[in-house]
């Protein structure tokens, strides 16, 4: 098992259990927001390391990340 | 077995490769989109939502997390393993995958039983009709993630597998990965 992905993997375990905590206050706007973005963070620990989009050129890392940030952003607004 | 070196920095080699990262944009445009009408919707009937969220059981969800989470873990480390050279180790961890997949499934029919025992279709309120085309639309997508898994372990096998189809087939599985990451928390968490 290579050292950084079993770190990395560690990580977004440890945000999945922090968004199952935090799902507990789902009632407060900042909780749902906080849900959302400690999901986004694990999707883009997933897509840059699991993915190995950090060796892609630019325009995929800014592409995804500009569609992460839309995404959540629209979700946050509308809830 | 052709393990050149791709130049991943050149926009038209991503890892994975270019036709593989356009199908993964338009399954995330298609699934992000399908996201923002259930939250739409869940803001015009947010008492509906609540009480339907509370049908759902969250630790369900976060177990089949982990099973997408850890079985993605076994394929990026396949990828690094192949790229060795080391055939043995990249078919195990390609196995351990597809039995985190595996698990993720029955998990997942586990789920779909109980909806089902207690009366819960898609039309039973427009929470569950999300709920069932969304998660069914993704298990279809980790269903063919399987086929792919299993194909390209047999060809690696065999030998006769190219670097570029064994980081399409790890990228197509990491989407089914990405895109859970996604539903999980909007579906099971924030109602």
């Amino acid at each position: 098992m290579k050292k950084q992905l079993t770190l990395i993997y560690g990580i977004v375990l440890l945000l999945t259990v922090a968004t199952a905590i935090l799902s507990k206050f789902s009632i407060h706007k900042i909780a749902v927001v906080s849900i959302l973005v400690l999901s986004g963070i694990k999707f883009l620990l997933v897509a840059f390391h699991f993915m190995e989009l950090k060796k892609a050129n630019v325009f995929w890392k800014a592409t995804l990340s500009i569609f992460l940030v839309l995404l959540i952003g629209i979700i946050a607004l509308i809830i | 077995m052709n393990k050149t070196a791709i130049n991943y920095k050149d926009i038209f080699y991503p890892p994975g490769g270019i036709l593989m990262w356009i199908i993964i944009f338009l399954e995330l445009i298609t699934f992000g989109m399908a996201l923002v009408a259930f939250v739409y919707y869940g803001a015009e009937e947010a008492e509906v939502f609540h009480q339907s969220k509370l049908l759902l059981n969250p630790t369900i969800g976060a177990i089949n997390t982990i099973f997408l989470l850890t079985s993605g873990l076994f394929v990026a480390n396949a990828i690094h393993f192949y790229k060795e050279g080391n055939t043995k180790k990249t078919t195990l961890f390609f196995k351990l995958a597809m039995l985190g997949g595996l698990l993720f499934l029955l998990l997942k029919s586990f789920e779909y039983y109980t909806k089902i025992t207690h009366g819960i279709t898609l039309d039973t309120n427009t929470f569950f009709s999300f709920y069932w085309m969304l998660t069914g639309f993704h298990i279809i997508h980790v269903l063919i993630g399987l086929v792919l898994l299993f194909i390209t372990e047999r060809n690696i096998s065999k030998n006769k597998a190219a670097l570029e189809d064994v980081e399409a087939t790890a990228a197509f599985w990491h989407m089914c990965d990405i895109i859970w990451l996604l539903l999980f928390p909007v579906i099971y968490l924030i109602f």
